[in-house]
């Protein structure tokens, strides 16, 4: 089982490594010019000497930053509307149109919008990154919660839990593996829209670097936010894949 | 009857809220940045008329059906052989893991100093962009198709290439469509971002072009169509998922119809 497992693991590096040798190939065959393509060794040369660089740090804070106030407030948002939406008929026929006009909406045409009444600051892109994030979040707890057997919310009346405290203590207990899964959504969503609103106008945060070395021709600093914002993605799931065990340990079908 | 069973009337309704609060907010703050609703619909015939910004629509509309396509082209045998070979699953996986968290708009710079600012760039962004779910999607799907189908389909004498056609993509193809609509959305938010990044021609250059040049009912007016364009497609995708994958509709949904 072990050797399957570390052979799966050997295999799953094979098509990166291949790629990764492909690049190096490429770069010394000679036939793309260095400015367009660095070698594989400068680039992550280049991230190395960045991780000892503050100005890099204050970067990746910055986007950091839109990147978890956006989130939270999706999150604070999405999952009440849509409990709310499952717990009463008129919320439901309130939200329901208005989310279905809204979802299919590519957020970063709002993006303008949000830049002349907001300004190009913090305030344009957490309201991007929240627009972006808030729908999956909503849409899967408003499923999950919908989809709860009802005889759990009737043992609970039953057993004398008023109506409302059944729908925060049964119900949405009951779709956390739902809403967990719209919030992963939302948190990678988050991910790459906060990139983009920083790349189409900022004057700070990963975005912009990558704007910057774009403009700049520094092709090696091109590949180096990139790469940050592919670990940040991975650290993340990460990190919200352990969270998610741990909240769902009463989930044992959930692992 | 109730007025939210009338099909199609309470999206419409939802329009017309979400106009009047615009509305209603561009009264109250009065700032030239947000200009009221019917200003910026006024502007509409006029936009939709213009035979240049239509060309700069269609063109937007035009690469992203081609990256759109070619995408499942691509991506949907690459998921279904995913989820019916774990060697193929442990070869892809970890690439896919790696590629996921990264925007791939933001791709565009890299990629524009080698194919350039025009289509090849822009559609290969938006192939890139949604591929992913739609190979996710697909590689769930053929992952929980049921095995004893497979072994009378390979007992009655089909080779493991009709297998994959006939038994696990018709099985998988309920969840391949849930890949299929998430990737839809994403290739409209790449093509407009694409199109932000590139300013050539296009629906975000459009609406970026207006913005520079402080025409904020345009603007505005540019949105709304880029919506109108999501809508539609969002509901002619639904119509074609209901006629085709209508007998595994699951259950909630049809609960969340009815009510």
């Amino acid at each position: 089982m072990i050797a399957r497992r570390t052979a799966e693991i050997a295999l799953g590096i094979l098509p990166i490594a291949l790629i990764l040798a492909l690049w190096q190939g490429v770069v010394l065959s000679g036939t793309a010019p260095a400015v367009l393509l660095p070698a594989p060794g400068a680039v992550f040369e280049r991230l190395i000497q960045q991780f000892g660089n503050p100005q890099y740090w204050d970067a990746f804070a910055t986007t950091l930053f839109r990147l978890f106030a956006g989130f939270a407030i999706a999150v604070v948002l999405g999952v009440p509307l849509g409990l709310a939406a499952t717990g009463s008929r008129t919320v439901e026929a309130l939200i329901k149109p208005v989310v279905r006009v809204l979802a299919p909406l590519p957020k970063v045409a709002l993006y303008p919008a949000m830049i002349l009444i907001l300004g190009f600051d913090h305030a344009s892109k957490i309201t991007l990154v929240t627009a972006d994030a808030l729908f999956p979040i909503l849409l899967a707890t408003y499923q999950g919660t919908s989809a709860v057997e009802p005889k759990l919310v009737w043992s609970a009346r039953a057993a004398g839990t008023s109506q409302r405290a059944a729908l925060f203590k049964v119900v949405l207990m009951a779709a956390m593996p739902s809403v967990l899964t719209g919030c992963r959504i939302g948190l990678i969503i988050s991910c790459i829209v906060v990139f983009l609103a920083e790349m189409i106008t900022s004057s700070d945060g990963l975005g912009y670097w990558l704007v910057r070395a774009g403009r700049n021709f520094q092709t090696v600093d091109m590949y180096v936010p990139l790469i940050s914002i592919s670990i940040l993605g991975l650290t993340l799931n990460a990190a919200f894949n352990m969270l998610r065990g741990y909240l769902l340990r009463g989930f044992p079908e959930e692992r | 009857m109730r007025i939210s069973s009338i099909p199609g009337l309470p999206p419409l309704l939802a329009c017309a809220g979400l106009l009047a609060v615009w509305e209603i907010a561009a009264r109250f703050f009065d700032i030239s940045g947000l200009p009221p609703a019917h200003a910026a619909l006024r502007e509409l015939p006029g936009i939709l008329t213009d035979k240049e910004s239509l060309l700069n629509i269609l063109d937007s509309i035009r690469r992203m059906l081609i990256g759109f396509t070619l995408a499942l082209v691509v991506a949907v045998p690459v998921g279904l052989m995913m989820g019916r070979s774990r060697l193929v699953a442990a070869f892809f996986n970890p690439l896919l893991m790696i590629i996921y968290p990264v925007p791939k708009a933001a791709l565009m710079p890299i990629i524009m100093l080698w194919l350039g600012v025009g289509d090849a760039s822009k559609t290969l962004v938006i192939f890139l962009g949604v591929s992913l779910p739609v190979v996710y999607h697909a590689y769930q799907g053929a992952r929980a198709v049921e095995e004893k189908m497979l072994w009378s389909a390979a007992a009655m004498g089909l080779g493991p290439a009709a297998r994959l056609m006939r038994i696990t993509l018709p099985a998988a193809l309920p969840e391949i469509m849930v890949g299929i609509r998430t990737g839809l959305v994403i290739a409209l938010i790449t093509m407009v971002t694409s199109e932000m990044i590139a300013r050539k021609q296009g629906v975000g250059d459009l609406l970026f072009n207006a913005l520079a040049m402080a025409e904020y009912n345009t603007v505005y007016a540019t949105i709304i169509i880029i919506g109108m364009l999501g809508f539609v497609i969002d509901a002619l995708f639904e119509a074609l998922r209901f006629r085709v994958v209508a007998w595994a509709e699951p259950t909630h949904e049809i609960a969340v119809g009815s009510t």
